[in-house]
């Protein structure tokens, strides 16, 4: 395909988000780490499954679980032919992260 | 050539989180169109900027709980026209992090 496969990108995100969360605890400065390389590895993994002449932008909301509500929003100008986003969330009893990828195409 | 005038964004999203969020509590039931609001706010005073950019802007609000919460992305572009801010806003009952992405087209 030469398109972005938002279900494929969805499934790696999960994968990702399961295989590197699994049972981490929350805390403060391990976390903001945390958030920088899961960007960095969700990254480098969506793009192996992205075809070429995309750009991607991948974002990570990480925080932690407290009871509190948290809506996240996006929108977008683009080209909605080509252009599309996958996200994934994951959530255990210490901490929850949202993951978002958007891959814009690249004439 | 181009390149991304991160504060120009910064101090246009903003003033639309301040019009939207400004005095208001943290209130469930609003939380959709706030976030909507401020989004697609943001793009169009981003789009009225006139130049080839595709956007992708992103809001996250969240009830103030003491918990904690981390942003972090990455992105795979071109680094000499491609740009990205972000906004931390905040007022007593709630947290808003806006993130804009700008991605050159070639015309």
């Amino acid at each position: 395909g030469y398109k972005f496969n938002a279900e494929r990108v969805q499934q790696v995100l999960e994968g990702v988000l399961a295989g590197t969360l699994g049972t981490s605890v929350y805390s403060p400065q391990g976390s903001a780490l945390l958030a920088q390389s899961l960007a960095e590895l969700l990254r480098s993994r969506a793009k192996e499954v992205v075809p070429p002449r995309y750009k991607l932008v991948c974002q990570v909301l990480l925080g932690q679980q407290a009871q509190q509500s948290l809506l996240v929003a996006s929108r977008a100008l683009w080209d909605p032919e080509s252009d599309s986003f996958a996200s994934a969330t994951f959530s255990n009893t210490s901490l929850f992260a949202v993951a978002t990828v958007h891959g814009v195409y690249f004439e | 050539q181009m390149i991304f005038n991160a504060d120009e964004a910064h101090n246009i999203v903003k003033e639309c989180i301040e019009s939207i969020l400004g005095k208001a509590d943290y209130n469930h039931n609003k939380v959709n169109q706030w976030t909507a609001a401020i989004v697609e706010q943001s793009l169009t005073h981003l789009v009225k900027l006139g130049k080839t950019y595709k956007y992708i802007v992103t809001c996250a609000v969240m009830q103030r709980s003491g918990a904690g919460l981390h942003t972090a992305n990455s992105c795979f572009w071109d680094t000499t026209t491609d740009g990205t801010c972000t906004v931390r806003w905040e007022n007593r009952t709630m947290n808003c992090i806006v993130n804009v992405f700008a991605v050159a087209i070639l015309l």
